[in-house]
């Protein structure tokens, strides 16, 4: 699936960017620039962040914009 | 579920809209910044059972590269028009394999009940077999039509639009999905949407733009 259109950074790249510590839409943006231009996709960015801490059984620290 | 090139780039996305008439009435007013992406068929499917939920597909002739399409101003502006704030992520691929159980239907042929589902799957040709080596049980349970098609950013990943005789059909469908329906059980998880159960609503045709 394709995440940020203005990118084109797909879930899977965002995916591994959470799995590997990315807890804010922010450290995603930072990470791999999804959701740092028209800002769109960062509703969905919070989204991916939740399910992998729900499938994990924790939660991230926070959830920020 | 109606027939268009086998061969065309699909877009799709699942949202939410506030007035999904009203949408498609301004969309259809929109037609050629549409056309200039190369998109030749918009069809939109309702659900049924959440007011407001769309599932949309489009079909779109040839693109150099999915990115640049999903980039192109048509894009935003076609989510401004049906006012969606947030984009959804977006499922762009290919046609794998359009199954139709009881043969061909007209091309005006429209689907009863739809279920969608946006998934990934361990490996995309076995699916294809075991989905093959099951049509008598699909059949079994009211399943008339099996589009597959393959995202191109990601081998693994799938949307399936299956066409179900009916809604009671449809729902023990999601409840007892056929153990060949891989893709029932990813769906929901990070980007994937829910599945979608709708019914056709709207379907566009845009000119090529010469």
């Amino acid at each position: 699936m394709f995440v940020c259109l203005c990118t084109g950074v797909t879930s899977h790249v965002v995916n591994d960017v959470v799995a590997n510590g990315a807890k804010t839409s922010k450290q995603i943006t930072e990470a791999c620039g999804a959701g740092g231009e028209c800002g769109r996709c960062r509703r969905t960015l919070r989204a991916m962040i939740e399910a992998h801490f729900n499938v994990n059984g924790c939660a991230p620290e926070k959830l920020s914009h | 579920m109606s027939e268009f090139d086998l061969h065309s780039l699909i877009l799709a996305c699942d949202f939410r809209v506030d007035d999904v008439d009203q949408m498609w009435k301004w969309l259809k007013k929109h037609r050629d910044p549409l056309s200039s992406i190369g998109a030749h068929h918009v069809v939109l499917y309702t659900s049924i059972w959440e007011p407001g939920r769309v599932l949309v597909t489009i079909g779109i002739r040839q693109a150099g590269s999915i990115r640049d399409v999903l980039r192109s101003p048509a894009i935003f502006e076609w989510f401004d028009i049906s006012g969606a704030d947030d984009i959804p992520p977006i499922f762009g691929g290919e046609v794998v394999e359009k199954i139709d159980l009881y043969g061909p239907t007209p091309e005006e042929h429209v689907g009863r009940v739809v279920v969608g589902v946006m998934s990934s799957v361990d490996d995309v040709s076995a699916l294809m077999e075991k989905v093959h080596d099951g049509i008598e049980r699909f059949k079994r349970g009211g399943v008339r039509k099996i589009w597959v098609y393959q995202a191109l950013d990601d081998g693994r990943e799938v949307m399936i639009l299956q066409e179900i005789a009916d809604e009671l059909s449809a729902r023990d469908w999601i409840d007892h999905p056929d153990a060949a329906a891989e893709w029932m059980s990813n769906a929901g998880l990070g980007a994937y949407p829910t599945q979608f159960v709708g019914s056709f609503a709207h379907l566009m045709s845009i000119d090529e733009q010469v």
